[in-house]
């Protein structure tokens, strides 16, 4: 049956449309039940349960489906994905209405909807015959989506009673509206609200603190007093922003101090970039990274940021008074020139609230139900949550969604959502710091895991078209120890011809994950494995990341190679690509490899490949070099683990052989030489990775610190950085380089991916490459995966598909690819830092030496070689006679009591473990050596430092 | 359009006109049996197709929001546009259409140039800023003769039709404005047709004149007469078209029966489409394919 449905829109130009669409009604759309005899077992997929059995309501003690309306699933998403809750029919309304108003909440209902475990079951009642319904006069959109839902779920109970009539199957409509409850309950349909029928599960209590608390009047008796000012509507902030009273940004909190933020201004006005807000009204219930509107205030309002840090102490609710008193206390005398543009909030257009990590604050009342949550993220406020087993959450890491911000309310309240764990605990702190670096690590879905291949698994005929055999070849890898996902081999051999052929062999991930599909998907959104200290999180599912894509040794692998024909002074003669099966003869580690090469018994041949790769290695490295690629340092750590309880029982500075230079140069030669093919045969939509070179002023700190050691660091180029960074060795301090490669390192810009249709500076500085882009591990990173695809295209070995070829869609996955990389680098370095600390926690206190990095105005920042450990030493502390502290921003220097710091200084420093904020654990560093008096800490007043943070703890708790 | 008759034939037509005795059996002043559906085009904001004897014709209208005319900042305007389709008859193929629906456009365009036919001040949604422009599109799919009455009731039956969004017009403080889209399709305006002209086109065969001309008797005719005339037989507008001449007696005779059968042909129109609306939205269609 053929309906057309009609709609008018207003588009952007400000003109109405008509628009109508043709709408098909079908009369095979089954009711999802099981065995119904009426609609028939017409579907695959995830189906309601037969008989419901183990949701034993109070309210309703026979077998039901429930049905909730889109509010419902809105707001209470985090009550229904609670493994008691199932037999849930999502209609088709309800879920067009929440993707159009939030799409993480879609995304997780799609998750739940996929589950089969949970029964959840979507109607597409829009499309059935009997519930599709047509607007009526009078009747707005919202109105008549409330009807549809009525409407099915009466449909529901009149199909059930008819098929199933013995059964007493009961469909419940839940839904928080008050109205649309009674129309319900008038229409003969059972309904309830979500809080009564939460409420009703008896055996299980623990779901009602996953409630969202909503209802107004709870909050209004709390407090009549309006703190804030009324956000304006979304209409009006439009206007305003149109007309230009109003300016759009997105709101940025502070670490240091939770009375100020800042907004950053979208569009290209460069003066007013950013907009100051300070006061706890001004800030208008703002949440960091919401996008808001906000208001300037005229110019004699304008304050300057102050240089005060606050915390949120406030334990009891409602303390305005005491914010107002500490909001005066940021307005200390300033000169007009550090006045910025001062603003206000006056309307939030798009919260972007997300679950928090944090812990719990135990409200001073006992028996109260009411508590405080303080996330991990200092920039966000704290949230207020009812919540019954708030002495079993207490010491715990928990996470809480924000509901709302009502305008009487001090804090946004919230409600409970998981618990993860103890704090300290080891996979609790992982999941953390997953979860704050937005790094998906969930188990991969069923819908993903379903697009891998079959095992056992074997080459085809099939997959050997297009593709050479080279299992011929004596190809080996060279890796980490206990690296399972090798994604490159190498060979290297004479040819009759006196020159020599090398080959770079990646893993054809490509081949195993098809554009478009779901693991192609999940893949891309990944965007890059992530290594944690004791844990990977993958991109691809371990069967392809660990088997079938891992080029191990002695089995049939498929690979996408890069052949180049060398003379012996390693000059490219000849480039081709091709898709072929490899066996490896050999997986080494770095240290087997070096082994081999150096031991002058061996003569088989890996051991000849190896050694000819080695020898051209060199040469290439030294080319590069003369070119101006930098080499840089930066101090990385690994932990040795113990086996049994793996907790870290050791640290070491990663060692550098001769063949981790080996491989690394075959890799970047082969990055380069695809990123010429791909550009040459798209260059419109290559994706290639450019390093921008820095902006002068960044070398600044370097050169200065070079002079006050008498060296020179030219910075003009790459090349003569280079240089001088190889001149500058000190005989009697021959950890200056590093120090100073180090510090270089500092100085530079970020690389990132980019399409190269939309850009027009390609230039690698550190590599000092003039295109480059990622080829050789497209096991760990999706980028790699787009150039195989592209690299396949431009040699003919497999065929295209539009969004390879479309610029924007490539630009929008290097955007993605960019902020994962970013985010997987600090999850890196925090899982480092809190295995640094889990470390120095089993080691007490140790007294090590390190060497200034940079001078601050009341710190220095040092670091320990040892440990590769970089921590700051402050000589301001709270509650503490404050020394004669001298700072010179030329040198730069630090003059304290009678003595002077430069950088790279050598000084002693005693590291603890401060675990004074539970949830903020440190690593602190005091000064040893020199001796300073009044700085320094003699060894017996030390000991008692350390216990003091505990007394502040139990203070805390009580 | 037109057809080739032999001279025996047009003398046979002729001498039955002058007897009050058409050839397909009417009077010198019945119309033929009209046909009138509105709403057919489902993405216009009204439509009508009307269905003369073997003339076909489609008229849409779009509601668009423009800027009002400069010399008239307080309304609406209409425009009109003719595609004389080359299904209707194999000259229009190509451009060959294009001198004909000029004419019906522009004929169009002066019976509606005036205050009464059309209350343009409803248009007007923001004086000087927004107004609606109503596109009237006029689709000729056959022509069987009588063209010009048969558009101006399609165009009557189609402005009847048209329901044009209510749109509100938001004003800040600092006078910016913002037009708001009522998010009820039903809440809608509905233009007054009661004082939209229909064409009523006489034509002159031998001494007699008569209405709504076949193919067959326009090409017996010499001179025709278009007079518009309201429901209240107000004449708003008159055309001579064709190259003969009418003497001033006859044309005052053709001006009073048309007054007559305008009266007439305006009251069964309104009749027909009240009827037709009184039906509901689920009134069966006919469409095309009936």
């Amino acid at each position: 049956m053929l309906r057309s449905k009609t709609f008018l829109k207003k588009t952007r130009a400000g003109g109405v449309v008509k628009i109508v669409r043709e709408h098909y009604l079908r009369d095979d759309i089954g009711c999802g039940a099981p065995a119904c005899s009426a609609c028939g077992g017409a579907h695959a997929g995830p189906a309601l349960e037969l008989q419901p059995r183990d949701q034993a309501s109070s309210l309703c003690p026979w077998p039901h489906y429930l049905l909730p309306d889109t509010n419902v699933l809105l707001h209470q998403i985090d009550v229904l994905e609670h493994p008691a809750i199932r037999n849930v029919i999502v209609l088709q309304t309800v879920m067009q209405e929440v993707r159009n108003r939030s799409a993480p909440i879609y995304k997780r209902i799609r998750d739940v909807t996929n589950n089969q475990e949970k029964h959840f079951y979507t109607f597409t009642n829009e499309h059935h015959k009997e519930t599709y319904i047509e607007q009526e006069q009078g009747e707005n959109a919202n109105d008549r989506n409330d009807r549809a839902i009525r409407v099915a779920a009466k449909w529901y109970n009149e199909h059930l009673k008819r098929v199933a009539a013995d059964s007493q199957l009961q469909v419940i409509l839940i839904t928080n509206d008050r109205k649309n409850k009674e129309k319900a309950v008038q229409e003969g349909i059972p309904a309830f609200t979500c809080e009564e029928y939460v409420k009703s599960l008896t055996a299980n209590p623990e779901l009602i603190d996953r409630l969202a608390y909503l209802s107004d009047e709870m909050n209004e008796i709390e407090s009549g007093k309006i703190i804030f000012s009324e956000h304006l509507p979304l209409s009006k902030l439009q206007q305003g922003i149109k007309s230009g009273s109003y300016l759009q940004g997105t709101f940025r909190a502070s670490r240091e101090n939770y009375l100020e933020a800042t907004v950053w201004i979208h569009g290209d006005k460069e003066e007013e970039k950013e907009i100051l807000i300070q006061g706890i009204k001004h800030l208008n219930r703002a949440v960091h990274e919401d996008i808001v509107a906000v208001e300037l205030l005229p110019r004699s309002q304008w304050v300057a940021p102050s240089s005060v840090v606050l915390d949120d102490e406030g334990q009891n609710e409602d303390d305005v008074e005491k914010d107002e008193e500490r909001e005066l206390l940021l307005k200390t005398a300033v000169s007009e020139k550090m006045l910025r543009p001062t603003g206000r909030v006056v309307g939030i257009i798009k919260r972007n609230w997300r679950p928090y990590c944090g812990m719990l604050s135990k409200s001073d009342i006992k028996e109260s139900r009411r508590h405080l949550f303080t996330p991990a993220d200092k920039r966000i406020p704290r949230i207020r949550i009812e919540t019954r087993q708030a002495s079993a959450l207490e010491g715990r890491r928990i996470i809480v969604a924000i509901d709302g911000w009502p305008r009487n309310s001090r804090y946004p309240n919230g409600h409970f959502v998981k618990n993860l764990g103890d704090v300290g605990e080891k996979e609790t702190e992982t999941e953390v710091l997953l979860l704050e670096h937005d790094v998906p690590h969930q188990p991969f879905s069923q819908a993903v895991l379903s697009f891998l291949p079959r095992m056992p698994w074997s080459i085809t005929e099939e997959d050997m078209k297009n593709r050479e055999d080279l299992r011929h070849l004596c190809v080996c890898s060279v890796d980490p120890p206990g690296c399972t996902d090798i994604d490159d081999a190498l060979h290297c051999r004479e040819l009759s011809n006196g020159n020599l052929e090398v080959g770079v062999h990646i893993a054809d991930v490509s081949h195993f994950i098809r554009p478009g599909n779901a693991l192609d998907q999940e893949s891309a959104r990944r965007g890059t494995t992530v290594y944690l200290c004791e844990k990977r999180i993958d991109m691809v599912p371990e069967l392809l990341s660990s088997n079938l894509c891992s080029l191990r040794s002695n089995v049939d692998r498929l690979a996408f190679s890069c052949i180049w024909e060398m003379n012996h002074n390693a000059e490219i003669l000849k480039t081709r690509f091709t898709k072929s099966v490899i066996n490896s003869k050999a997986s080494l580690t770095y240290a087997e490899a070096q082994m081999r090469i150096d031991s002058a018994a061996m003569n088989d041949d890996i051991t000849t490949s190896l050694r000819g790769l080695n020898q051209l290695a060199k040469i290439l490295k030294k080319g590069r070099i003369e070119k101006g690629a930098l080499t840089l340092s930066s101090p990385e750590i690994r932990f040795h683990m113990d086996s049994e309880t793996h907790d870290p029982i050791d640290l070491q500075t990663k060692e550098l052989r001769e063949t981790n230079s080996m491989v690394e140069e075959f890799m970047l030669l082969a990055n380069i030489s695809v990123a010429k093919k791909i550009h040459e045969e798209f260059s419109e939509h290559a994706l290639l990775r450019k390093h921008p070179a820095p902006p002068p002023s960044n070398y600044d700190i370097l050169v200065k610190a070079a002079k006050s050691k008498n060296l020179q660091i030219k910075t003009d180029t790459a090349k003569s950085l280079a240089d001088s960074l190889d001149r500058a060795e000190s005989p009697d301090f021959p950890y200056l380089n590093t120090l100073l490669r180090i510090l270089a390192t500092r100085c530079m810009m970020q690389a990132v991916y980019f399409c190269s249709g939309m850009d027009n500076d390609f230039h690698h500085y550190g590599l000092a490459s003039p295109i480059y882009t990622h080829f050789t591990s497209p096991i760990r990173r999706y980028a790699d995966i787009i150039v195989h695809r592209l690299l396949a295209v431009a040699i003919g070995a497999d065929c295209t598909y539009p969004e390879l070829t479309d610029k924007h869609k490539l630009s929008d996955i290097c955007k993605n690819l960019n902020f994962r990389h970013k985010m997987a680098q600090y999850a890196q370095r925090a899982s480092v830092a809190f295995h640094t600390q889990l470390f120095f926690k089993s080691k007490g206190i140790v007294s090590e030496e390190a060497y200034i990095l940079f001078v601050r105005k009341n710190a220095i920042v040092v670091l320990i070689p040892k440990y590769g450990l970089e921590g700051t030493v402050f000589f301001e502390e709270k509650d503490k006679p404050k020394p004669r502290l001298a700072y010179d921003d030329e040198i730069p220097s630090l003059r304290i009591e009678g003595t002077v710091f430069h950088v790279f200084d050598k000084v002693k420093v005693k590291i603890t473990l401060d675990s004074s904020n539970l949830q903020h654990q440190k690593i602190r560093m005091a000064l040893v050596e020199p001796q300073i008096p009044g700085i320094n800490i003699p060894p017996n007043v030390a000991d008692k430092a350390l216990t003091a943070p505990g007394g502040k703890k139990r203070k805390l708790e009580k | 359009a037109s057809v080739a008759l032999s001279e025996a034939e047009k003398v046979y037509i002729v001498h039955g006109v002058q007897e009050d005795l058409r050839v397909d059996g009417r009077g010198c002043e019945d119309y033929r049996c009209v046909e009138v559906e509105t709403d057919v085009v489902s993405n216009t904001s009204g439509s009508a197709r009307v269905k003369l004897g073997h003339t076909d014709i489609l008229v849409g209208v779009k509601a668009e929001m423009g800027t009002p005319k400069l010399e008239k900042p307080n309304e609406g305007y209409l425009e009109f546009f003719v595609d004389c389709s080359a299904n209707a008859t194999p000259e229009f193929e190509g451009r060959g259409g294009d001198d004909l629906g000029t004419e019906i456009a522009n004929t169009l365009y002066r019976i509606f140039n005036n205050k009464s036919s059309v209350d343009l001040r409803s248009l007007c949604i923001s004086p000087r800023e927004h107004c609606w422009v109503l596109y009237v599109d006029v689709l000729l799919l056959e022509c069987g003769g009588n063209l010009f009455d048969a558009i101006s009731i399609a165009v009557k039956a189609a402005l009847f039709n048209t329901r044009i969004p209510r749109v509100r017009v938001l004003e800040d403080e600092e006078g910016a404005k913002d037009i708001e889209l009522s998010d009820d399709p039903y809440d809608c305006i509905r233009l007054s047709v009661e004082n939209v002209p229909c064409i009523v086109t006489l034509c002159k065969i031998g001494c007699r004149h008569v209405v709504d001309a076949t193919l067959q008797e326009e090409a017996c005719s010499l001179a025709s007469l278009l007079v518009s005339v309201t429901s209240k037989g107000v004449v708003t507008c008159m055309r001579k078209v064709g190259k003969g001449s009418l003497d001033p007696e006859s044309i005052f005779e053709m001006m009073e029966s048309s007054k007559r059968v305008g009266k007439v042909l305006h009251v069964s129109l309104q009749s027909l489409l009240h009827k037709e609306e009184s039906l509901g939205p689920k009134r069966p269609r006919v469409g095309f394919l009936g």
